[in-house]
């Protein structure tokens, strides 16, 4: 079996262990090489992945896949980790003594994404979703002195482990089914019967009631506000964009791979948590004063956006899940990284704290706006592209009315994204002092930027990658 | 037979058999003596002195942790022991990578004061 295409899952597991080795040796200060080797380690592990992107291969029975679905997720995972960890710098000194383990929790999480992408069996995936989870319980309540903070790693905890609780639930009913946790077998031995079996149809209704947890689809979004406020900024970037990329990996990999002849199954119920999740999610943000809690909401009707794809079910709108998820990583971690920064710098996250930023730090304001106009899908941005192909896939699979509900809530959006724009450019301005940016958030806020506005000029390159990986039913 | 009717007749007998226990019980026991100790509530171990609802040490609670990490290692050398010869070095080198990760878990745990007893 060629090993060499597993390097990435155990490169980043390796590194997680010895930033964690380093932080021991050097403490109670964490030295500043564990840092960067986080990161030169994530670099050199990213640059492997885009190497090695079209070598394919199957391990352990099909147990295991690297296929390059799965390598354009670890491309996502890596750039967003990365960036997080860029960005980071100033806010992560508020961990104290124990920022070496933050790095090592960021990197077991994302050898946890890893392995969901490419998992080609139901209890790999589960592994990997606990690994990932587990380190994010962790993450959430990292600030252990805010009481905030600590309130969301315990929330998170409960609630994550009742969401896991119902996907195992799921997972357990395809297993006495189909009797393989392989998804190819199950694929398989479910396709004969034309009528599913009703313990079938309970299996599928459980695993997605909780893949809808994980990526925080409403009616099961009720978790996100409060752990997404509570955590510590870069978490909560990370979060939103990696672990709810992470989840939709495996979602599409069950759906399309394992239960593919189950689609008139599925689609309804998806296309309907769909149209619920931008409705709700793009509502609720309405009312939001503080620009932390706002992006929490705008990720619940991101999920949604997503969403849209998978009920699709054809390769347009499929293809237009990865090209959004992708995009969506420079938008978001962008806009998170404004927020850190801003953060460190008056202490708050409300909308008055970024009252006449566009005089403080143009190019902050700059970059906030460019990613909130690209979360909210306005033509020349990466956010355009991305929702119209979700939204022609929804049209050609039949959705009309989910494409519609799409386009009025993309538009509703539009008020809350441009209300943060307003208090930065014509807001009040009560400090006048510029905004210290140290150059690796200078670095991560470019990189971007200029994505951003790349992808949404000339999407080509990152839609033809996103066609090839596709997963199709 | 078909299943349900194995699962019709196992439902039958679940449901028997308490009643059966009881009755049984009751048909053989000699007369029921009623006192005030026998009205409390079914408790095994030694009575409880003071409110029970006390803050216990963390040390318990990490100490536990630590012992199910071994002895979850435990649970699997030991079958990777019994069929070494027949696994070979790639499972030993596989072993000596479990081993080391989860020593590094102890490492941490050390450090972090996990084994001291405050």
């Amino acid at each position: 079996m060629p090993y060499g295409l597993l390097a990435p899952e155990i490169a980043v597991t390796s590194l997680g262990l010895v930033v964690l080795g380093v932080g021991l040796l050097s403490r109670p200060r964490p030295h500043p090489a564990v840092r960067v080797l986080a990161v030169s380690g994530l670099a050199l592990v990213l640059c492997w992945v885009a190497l090695t992107f079209t070598r394919q291969a199957s391990f352990f029975g099909g147990v295991y896949q690297v296929d390059s679905f799965a390598s354009f997720f670890r491309l996502l995972f890596l750039s967003a980790a990365l960036l997080v960890l860029l960005m980071s710098g100033r806010y992560a000194a508020r961990f104290g003594p124990r920022l070496a383990e933050w790095y090592a929790f960021l990197l077991f999480a994302t050898a946890g994404m890893m392995v969901m992408a490419g998992s080609g069996d139901l209890i790999a995936l589960y592994v990997g979703l606990e690994l990932m989870t587990v380190s994010f319980y962790v993450l959430s309540g990292y600030l252990l002195a805010d009481a905030r903070s600590a309130e969301a790693g315990l929330k998170y905890l409960v609630l994550g482990a009742l969401s896991s609780a119902v996907m195992l639930f799921g997972m357990s009913l395809v297993f006495a089914t189909a009797r393989s946790t392989v998804f190819t077998a199950i694929a398989a031995a479910v396709a004969a019967p034309a009528p599913s079996p009703p313990a079938l149809l309970a299996g599928i209704a459980l695993l997605a009631a909780g893949f809808a947890f994980k990526v925080a689809a409403v009616p099961f979004h009720m978790w996100a506000p409060d752990i997404y406020q509570g955590a510590p900024t870069p978490v909560t970037a990370y979060l939103a964009v990696a672990s709810k990329a992470a989840a939709f990996a495996a979602l599409l990999r069950v759906f399309l791979a394992a239960l593919p002849g189950q689609l008139p199954d599925w689609q309804p119920v998806v296309a309907l948590l769909a149209a619920v999740t931008i409705v709700a999610g793009n509502l609720i943000a309405l009312a939001q004063t503080d620009v932390k809690r706002l992006l929490a909401y705008s990720s619940i009707a991101q999920a949604g956006y997503l969403l849209v794809g998978l009920s699709a079910a054809n390769p347009y709108g499929l293809r237009g899940v990865l090209f959004y998820a992708m995009l969506y990583v420079f938008a978001n971690v962008g806009a998170f990284a404004v927020l850190t920064l801003v953060e460190v710098d008056t202490g708050g996250t409300g909308l008055d704290s970024f009252n006449g930023l566009g005089q403080r730090a143009p190019m902050l304001a700059m970059v906030m706006t460019v990613c909130l106009l690209s979360l909210a899908g306005i033509p020349p941005l990466a956010g355009f592209a991305g929702k119209f192909y979700l939204f022609a896939g929804a049209v050609q699979a039949g959705y009309l009315w989910l494409a519609f509900v799409g386009l009025l809530m993309s538009m509703v959006s539009v008020y809350y994204y441009l209300s943060v724009a307003k208090a930065m450019y014509i807001g009040p301005a009560e400090r006048t002092a510029p905004v210290t940016v140290p150059s690796p958030a200078r670095l991560c806020l470019w990189v971007c930027l200029a994505a951003t506005l790349a992808i949404g000029i000339y999407p080509g390159p990152l839609s033809a990658l996103a066609q090839v990986s596709a997963l199709l039913p | 037979m078909s299943d349900q009717a194995t699962i019709g007749i196992f439902l039958l007998l679940t449901l028997a058999f308490p009643a059966g226990a009881m009755a049984a019980a009751w048909l053989f026991r000699p007369a029921p003596i009623q006192s005030a100790e026998k009205r409390t509530p079914y408790e095994c171990g030694v009575d409880t002195r003071g409110p029970s609802w006390m803050r216990f040490r963390v040390n318990y609670f990490l100490y536990a942790l630590v012992f199910l990490a071994f002895d979850v290692e435990t649970i699997f050398l030991y079958p990777w022991a019994v069929r070494f010869q027949a696994l070979g070095l790639f499972a030993f080198v596989e072993m000596l990578v479990f081993i080391a990760i989860l020593a590094l878990g102890l490492w941490y745990a050390w450090k972090e004061g996990a084994l001291q007893w405050y």
